[in-house]
């Protein structure tokens, strides 16, 4: 989890240009500035990074970023 | 009638002269070429550009903001904050539905759908941005505008091919003669300095060959001349109507006191050889600022360097100004901004009547022996009270704008 909270993160700061200090586990998709079309970009990175397939539905359905990550690496376990 | 009287309270400059306006006066004044072989055109036809130097879309507007921005969008916002702070307006503190925007380009964002198009040839619809759309549309320079300073006012883009810089200021006047507005941020903003876009113009027989020695290729009025050298970049004015710039104190750089406008209704990319719209043009700019062609001291030309154009605007402004003005190409060091060149130029015409100073055209060695005018080829000082600014785009699109003295 902690190793997917990370390359969540690096993701979201290097592909995304988010604020690192803004990403935590706690945090909302408004705090780190995700809107939908956001949202969509991320999705397209998961499955190029990561090779899993995320809808943005169900990104935009995570409570956090901490939950975001849990549902990432359940989709890395699966493949 | 008297023509009715707009102030150009700021200005803002994003050109291959520079990031500001210093940057981009002072070469366009010391008459230094900017065109150079440029890597990113390598296997087009022609890799000339004029590009902007040291732009940093990252540090100058955060990289979050700049990540979701095709350049022509980077640029105009780059250009109207420094406009707005020269005019002294504080968009923290503006009543901004009382602030229009009026920019013009082109094209919109051809790179970003160059890059996005590849990415649905090499590996599908997935992996197309959704933001190929929001980043691409020409209108988005208006409305990114407005997001970015809280300008809610009236709000659009104008494309009128070359001309569109111009054309939005001249509109940009019509909706503060008509009251809709009481501050306008006007211009435009252009980055087509793409693979495609440049093969496109290749292809037409529109660019400059010069590759051999690229700081001469853009030669206004020259009779060496072979075509047009692509820049980037984009201009913004704070306009305002006079009286209201005068009552809160700010400092009026020029006026602009008329604008003509017409079209050649002759071919899609040819200019009409005897310059009835031209003429036109210019002629209902003079009325307009109420105005006889001997009040003219000073033309900064259309002047793209392209053999037609450069010979039909010559022979109208010998027709209808009997030689007087001295006339200046500033394309021969920015090379030609398309959507932008109007609002560059104009932002260059400001700054020659507010300084007496009429900068050079670059690399004119031999004025095209057809041509009976005068072309300024040093920066030549001199008192101008009115100026006039040409603008022609493809499609026989002519804006004119007459810039007075404050």
């Amino acid at each position: 989890m902690q190793n997917t909270f990370s390359s969540l993160k690096d993701i979201l700061v290097s592909k995304l240009k988010v604020e690192p200090e803004s990403v935590t586990p706690d945090a909302t998709r408004e705090d780190v500035e995700l809107d939908s079309l956001a949202i969509v970009e991320l999705a397209m990175v998961l499955e190029k990074e990561f090779g899993i397939a995320v809808t943005d539905d169900e990104l935009l359905d995570t409570e956090n970023i901490g939950s975001m990550a849990t549902l990432i690496e359940q989709r890395i376990a699966a493949v | 009638m008297a023509s009715f009287d707009t102030a150009v309270t700021g200005l803002g400059l994003v050109s291959p002269g520079g990031v500001g306006t210093e940057a981009g006066w002072a070469a366009v004044r010391d008459g230094r070429p900017t065109a150079a072989l440029d890597p990113a055109l390598d296997g087009a036809p022609v890799r000339l550009s004029c590009r902007v130097p040291d732009f940093d879309a990252d540090v100058l507007l955060g990289a979050r903001r700049a990540l979701r921005l095709d350049p022509f969008t980077q640029f105009a916002l780059v250009a109207a904050r420094e406009a707005i702070a020269d005019a002294g307006l504080d968009p923290q503190t503006w009543d901004g539905a009382r602030v229009g925007v009026v920019l013009g380009c082109a094209d919109g964002g051809p790179g970003t759908v160059e890059i996005q198009h590849q990415a649905l040839l090499r590996d599908g619809p997935s992996r197309v941005s959704p933001l190929l759309l929001p980043m691409q549309l020409p209108n988005m320079l208006a409305g990114q505008t407005a997001i970015e300073f809280g300008a809610t006012g009236p709000n659009l883009v104008v494309a009128t091919a070359c001309a569109s810089g111009a054309t939005a200021i001249g509109t940009a006047r019509d909706l503060l003669v008509l009251d809709r507005c009481d501050v306008v941020l006007a211009g435009g903003s252009e980055a087509m300095i793409t693979p495609l876009v440049m093969t496109g113009f290749a292809r037409m027989g529109a660019l400059s060959r010069r590759e051999d020695d690229p700081a001469t290729a853009s030669r206004p009025f020259d009779a060496e001349r072979d075509g047009f050298v692509a820049g980037e970049g984009a201009g913004v004015v704070v306009l305002e109507r006079a009286a209201d710039a005068r009552a809160r104190g700010a400092r009026i750089r020029a006026r602009v006191v008329g604008h003509g406008t017409s079209a050649d209704a002759h071919h899609m990319t040819s200019p009409d050889p005897a310059g009835r719209g031209v003429e036109a043009a210019v002629r209902a700019a003079l009325a307009d600022a109420d105005a006889a062609p001997a009040d003219v001291q000073h033309i900064n030309a259309h002047a793209t360097s392209t053999p037609l154009n450069d010979l039909a605007e010559g022979q109208v402004i010998s027709r209808v100004f009997a030689g007087a003005p001295l006339v200046t190409g500033t394309k021969g060091v920015t090379g030609h901004l398309l959507g932008a060149a109007g609002a560059v130029e104009t932002v260059l015409t400001v700054l020659t009547v507010e300084r007496g100073l009429i900068p050079p055209t670059a690399s004119l060695e031999m004025l095209d022996p057809r041509l009976d005018i005068k072309v300024a080829t040093t920066a030549t000082r001199a008192p101008v009270e009115l100026a006039l600014s040409h603008s022609f785009g493809f499609g026989g699109q002519n804006a004119v704008l007459a810039i007075a003295a404050a």
